[in-house]
């Protein structure tokens, strides 16, 4: 074997090695079934409890082979993108996709499980929240605040407008990793909006929040907020801050080009002492 | 959390980590004296100008910026809680990106076209070039396709870059980004792994106490007679090496 080609061989063979004997990975399958619906699913399904953001799972296991139930679980999409009609149909009645959940057979099998027995040896709802009262136009307000960052979370997590945009004249225009959030007051509805606040089911999000959970007041004006959004945003024309992002580049870069030409056009001119090399000249 | 995302957030960056240790202080031990970018500049100038000024200064803020984020994720979000802060900080960093962008295009352009620098070319200053600019593309575009970078990555990239270096390993978030945003991160473990065996040693050796130094003093013996004369005293500075 050349020695190029152990060269070549070398990341592979070392990245595996680690990926082997790496120190245990944050597991998500090591959780019980309990757990996993407990902190994961609960954010949009009750057994028993009636429909939040998805639907009731109260008797799923028998309404559902179980093999489909691990595919839909795994990719809702990639069902409802096959043609599936059980899952276009669900997907039609809640128009909000089911993330995908990259677990086990013997993972989801477990959660199933514990979805059978009734939700009995767990915590099948999320922690209490607060409970929807009145919003004010004072909550409004904070959640516009809280959503854009000016007034930050308690617990020092990330803005609302990180990862995701809101079409609103107030608020200057949102991040795009995530889902937009106009009418997600309209989809799920406000306990399905506060369920996903208090418990994100998206990992990118559950991750951002873990050590930083948002405070049941926040996420009352958050909501407010958002239905707010939702019941104005035919009247709201925000600017389009993708194209000024690029133009705005540009603009800059074209400006560094003439401030590096204008630093260092004359650098071969610039390090001559001129009042030397007169002198020398003319005593030669 | 499939195999693959193990193998690429997990093994990879360790195995980076390890070989960018060890191929480092190993080229520095067998070839001291090419640790370094060998320089060009005397084959051909002009182009190097617009390509290598608009590259450094780019890479070098876009870098910081990247370093900053990950090692002050609480002071970012902070910076980035008022709008128009977190505007500047963005137009900022793009405006640095694009000047990484057409500085590293300009020295592709020069190194594959000026028949002086293709001879002194090597097939891993190809591979570093075209890594680094597909680096540089898809930064650009995660800059505009997935915007507010800066915070996410405080609150996502840097919890688990932290995870990494404290050996507890959390790739929870990052398995879940999209797809760009996951090649960009392997990008970077790459480069780090290649890095002693290519011309980016020139990063640990940099010139920086250039900066600090006393300008280059050049004294003129214009008056030769007057400077063999014993009687004249040294005026200002006696000169050393010589």
């Amino acid at each position: 074997m050349s020695r190029l080609l152990l060269a070549r061989l070398t990341v592979p063979a070392l990245a595996a090695l680690f990926a082997v004997w790496s120190p245990p990975v944050a597991p998500a399958g090591a959780a019980t079934g309990a757990e996993t619906f407990g902190s994961v699913c609960a954010a949009c399904h009750t057994i028993g409890g009636g429909k939040r953001v998805g639907p009731d799972l109260a008797g799923v296991n028998d309404r559902r082979p179980a093999e489909w139930l691990l595919k839909f679980i795994r990719s809702s999409q990639a069902l409802v993108e096959s043609g599936d009609p059980v899952a276009v149909a669900l997907f039609a009645e809640h128009k909000v996709a089911m993330p995908d959940f990259p677990y086990s057979d013997s993972e989801i099998r477990e959660i199933l499980e514990f979805v059978k027995r009734g939700g009995a040896g767990g915590a099948a709802q999320p922690p209490a929240a607060a409970a929807l009262r009145t919003t004010t136009p004072e909550d409004v307000r904070k959640g516009l605040e809280l959503f854009q960052g000016t007034l930050r979370f308690a617990n020092r997590g990330p803005a609302c407008n990180s990862c995701h945009h809101v079409n609103n004249d107030a608020v200057i225009g949102g991040g795009i990793l995530a889902k937009e959030l106009t009418t997600v007051f309209g989809q799920m509805g406000g306990p399905g909006v506060q369920a996903i606040l208090g418990k994100p089911p998206f990992p990118v999000m559950d991750q951002a929040f873990a050590s930083r959970p948002l405070t049941e007041d926040e996420i009352f004006a958050l909501v407010a907020f958002l239905q707010d959004a939702d019941q104005h945003q035919q009247f709201q024309k925000p600017r389009d801050y993708g194209f000024k992002l690029f133009t705005s580049g540009l603009a800059g870069l074209v400006f560094l080009l003439a401030l590096y030409g204008l630093f260092w056009r004359r650098r071969k001119v610039h390090p001559v002492n001129h009042a030397i090399f007169a002198r020398q000249v003319r005593t030669q | 959390m499939s195999l693959p995302h193990l193998f690429l957030f997990v093994g990879l960056p360790y195995a980076a980590i390890l070989l960018f240790l060890v191929g480092t202080v190993q080229r520095y031990r067998n070839t001291g004296f090419k640790v370094s970018s060998l320089s060009s500049q005397f084959l051909e100038g002009r182009a190097l100008f617009w390509g290598a000024v608009p590259f450094h200064f780019g890479i070098l803020v876009v870098l910081l910026g990247h370093l900053i984020a990950f090692l002050l994720p609480g002071g970012t979000l902070l910076w980035n809680s008022s709008p128009v802060r977190l505007i500047v900080l963005e137009v900022t960093a793009f405006t640095f990106g694009l000047s990484t962008f057409v500085g590293l295009v300009a020295l592709l352009v020069r190194r594959f076209t000026n028949p002086r620098v293709k001879m002194v070319t090597t097939r891993m200053d190809v591979a570093l070039e075209l890594l680094l600019l597909a680096q540089v593309v898809l930064g650009l575009w995660i800059a505009l396709g997935y915007r507010w970078g800066s915070s996410w990555f405080a609150a996502d990239l840097s919890p688990y870059l932290m995870s990494l270096f404290t050996f507890d390993p959390n790739i929870t978030a990052v398995s879940a980004m999209p797809l760009v945003i996951q090649l960009h991160i392997i990008g970077a473990w790459l480069l780090i792994a290649i890095f002693p065996q290519t011309r980016l040693v020139h990063m640990l050796v940099a010139p920086l106490h250039y900066l600090a130094r006393p300008y280059q003093r050049v004294i003129w013996n214009w008056d030769r007679a007057a400077i063999r004369n014993p009687e004249t005293p040294w005026s200002e500075m006696r000169p050393k090496n010589n």
